[in-house]
């Protein structure tokens, strides 16, 4: 299966996703990211139930400023083990972008999705098809289409070892 | 064409010409983790390394114990040690343990962080640095531990904001109401990945605290980090604690006058009024008169944006001004950034005061930011403090919090409800 191409549900947020609504700073004691996922959303209101009910494949999709807070990791780890391939947002937080990027997990800016999650034209449970190599986006319960922004070279070249870690040591046994 | 502070500051962490936009790998001057975090750091460095792994300078790596100071839980003790363990193990020395208190105020008054230094924390306020001159930013586990292989790291060239300040605060204003009024301003992502300078007249007769203040909320409105860099007596104290390289630093780090910014702003206080930021959301903001009267359950004053001397000097005043009395059944808690402010409040008498006065006095520490150490509110409860964000359940699942100055949240805790500090201070 081509994996440029995804296909999956959409669980849709707002502007200014705090990251302690992603996740509190409750459980900031826990230190092994596959148990993260567990506490997503817990302190959404209306999102409670996302991380029983979320399945491998299904995206987040949210307004501007998404992830703004903390600096906290783990607000990263809890979506990427819960299987969400790709998060889609108008922007993100500064921090909240680096880490994603520095563990290869993949972030799309899309133009567009502040307004139309306002408008009600992409809504929780709607089909995604995202196309992540063109940066495309159709929404296929309601035909609906979006565009994310390029990505940049250093953010590519990183996402493409696999994170951060990865790519200091691909650099490290370059030189050597 | 003239260059910004961080054009300027990021050119010299590089070793070359930076332009806005541009990816650039940056010298690492002091790469922090706290106790939040910096377990999970420390176990993905020995991960990644095969537990055979050096930091790539012990001297220029530090440990701050803040966040759950001191432990509340066995799992955030294991998290503690496993910290203590690793900084002996790799002779790191400056470790500040849960006695000390906030980190980014610890380090600073170490005399560790100097004007164009670049730092990392695991704190999104490490950015409040700014306020002596240094790039600190807060950054996850994988940038700490990226950082300990060779001691850099990728940054962005941000583009530059400048915001003009003049004009005096009237009594019972001061810089955190200018700031809330800032954030009320331009919002939550106002200042979005941004370099920020703070400059005119009053800045430059601003103290330190009150730099402190203005700086840590740019995080608020997404910006990367906001700049001052020291002049007058704050350049005379770190002068004092970091060493005379300060002033060089200064001179050659500050904005050319030509410096090109993308946005300019001004303000003046010679009007303003206190501020603050209204359940749920920094950015809510209304003058203090216009939610006065509205209940409250707690108050807090601390916090890494206003918890220093000049802070809980502020407060005590207006609890001097109500004869020593807060409202029956009122939470008040204050919480010093550090043990250096700590001891500077136990001098000047104030400890016995607010004890007497029925006000709960803490250790230093960010506790009281978690909803999991003390302090923590029940759903359907109000809080109002001085600290820096105020999200929906933030200090407890159902909790509402108020932001405001240290003035205002004293003259809530004396009155029980919202309450503009100038309707005591007269
Ligand atoms: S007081 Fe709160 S915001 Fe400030 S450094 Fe501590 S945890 Fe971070």
């Amino acid at each position: 299966m081509d994996k440029t191409i995804l296909h999956g549900r959409a669980w849709v947020f707002n502007d200014d996703v705090d990251t302690d609504l992603i996740y509190h700073n409750k459980y900031l004691a826990e230190t092994d990211p596959k148990k993260m996922p567990q506490y997503s959303f817990e302190y959404f209101p209306g999102k409670e139930n996302f991380a029983k009910e979320v399945k491998e494949g299904d995206f987040v999709v949210a307004g501007t400023n998404f992830g703004c807070g903390s600096s906290r990791e783990h607000a990263v780890y809890c979506l990427k083990y819960a299987g969400v391939p790709v998060i889609l947002a108008e922007s993100f937080s500064r921090i909240y972008y680096r880490n994603a990027i520095n563990n290869g997990y993949p972030v799309l800016f899309v133009k567009g999705l502040s307004q139309a999650i306002k408008d009600g034209k992409i809504k929780d449970g709607d089909q995604l098809e995202v196309n992540l190599l063109k940066g495309e986006i159709k929404d296929v319960t309601n035909g609906n289409t979006f565009h994310g922004d390029a990505v940049a070279d250093l953010e590519k070249d990183i996402m493409k070892a696999g994170g951060l870690i990865e790519y200091l040591k691909e650099k490290a046994a370059e030189k050597k | 064409m003239g260059k910004t502070m961080i054009e300027k500051i990021m050119k010299r962490a590089a070793g070359k010409e930076v332009k806005v936009g541009d990816r650039v790998w940056c010298n690492i001057d002091l790469s922090t983790a706290r106790d939040f975090g910096g377990a999970n750091c420390v176990l993905q460095f020995e991960e990644v390394t095969e537990k055979k792994g050096k930091v790539w300078d012990p001297d220029k790596v530090a440990f701050t114990f803040d966040l759950q100071a001191p432990s509340h839980s066995e799992k955030v003790s294991v998290n503690q040690k496993i910290i203590r363990e690793f900084a002996k193990q790799q002779g790191i020395k400056k470790v500040f343990d849960v006695n000390w208190g906030i980190g980014q105020h610890v380090l600073l008054e170490h005399g560790l962080v100097k004007p164009g230094d670049v730092i990392l924390g695991t704190d999104s306020h490490m950015n409040l640095l700014g306020a002596v001159g240094a790039f600190a930013t807060g950054v996850g586990n994988t940038d700490i531990v990226a950082s300990w292989f060779e001691g850099t790291n990728w940054f962005r060239v941000p583009e530059s904001m400048k915001v003009t300040v003049n004009g005096a605060f009237n009594k019972g204003v001061c810089m955190r109401d200018l700031l809330t009024d800032i954030v009320g301003t331009l919002g939550a992502d106002g200042m979005f990945f941004m370099s920020v300078e703070f400059c005119g007249d009053t800045i430059e007769k601003a103290s330190l605290a009150d730099r402190i203040t203005l700086c840590s909320m740019v995080t608020e409105m997404s910006g990367k980090v906001g700049l001052i860099m020291p002049n007058g007596k704050v350049l005379d104290w770190l002068v004092e604690r970091a060493g005379k390289e300060v002033v060089d630093r200064v001179k050659t780090l500050s904005a050319d006058p030509d410096a090109v910014y993308c946005q300019e702003l001004e303000f003046n206080v010679d009007d303003l009024e206190p501020m603050t930021s209204c359940p749920d959301a920094p950015d809510n903001v209304k003058k203090v008169r216009e939610v006065a009267g509205a209940h409250v359950d707690q108050v807090h004053i601390g916090s890494c944006s206003n918890g220093r001397f000049e802070d809980i000097t502020a407060a005590f005043e207006v609890l001097k001004a109500a004869n020593f009395k807060i409202a029956p059944g009122m939470r008040a808690i204050v919480t010093p950034a550090t043990r250096e402010v700590m001891l500077q409040c136990a001098e000047a008498g104030y400890i016995q005061k607010f004890l007497e006065a029925g006000v709960i006095f803490t250790n230093p520490t960010c506790a009281l930011c978690t909803a999991e150490h003390y302090g923590t509110l029940p759903g359907g409860d109000v809080g109002m403090s001085t600290t820096n964000r105020n999200f929906i359940g933030k200090v407890g699942k159902g909790s509402h919090t108020y932001l405001a100055s240290p003035m205002t949240a004293m003259a809530t805790a004396v009155r029980g409800k919202v309450t503009d500090p100038r309707d005591i201070l007269g």
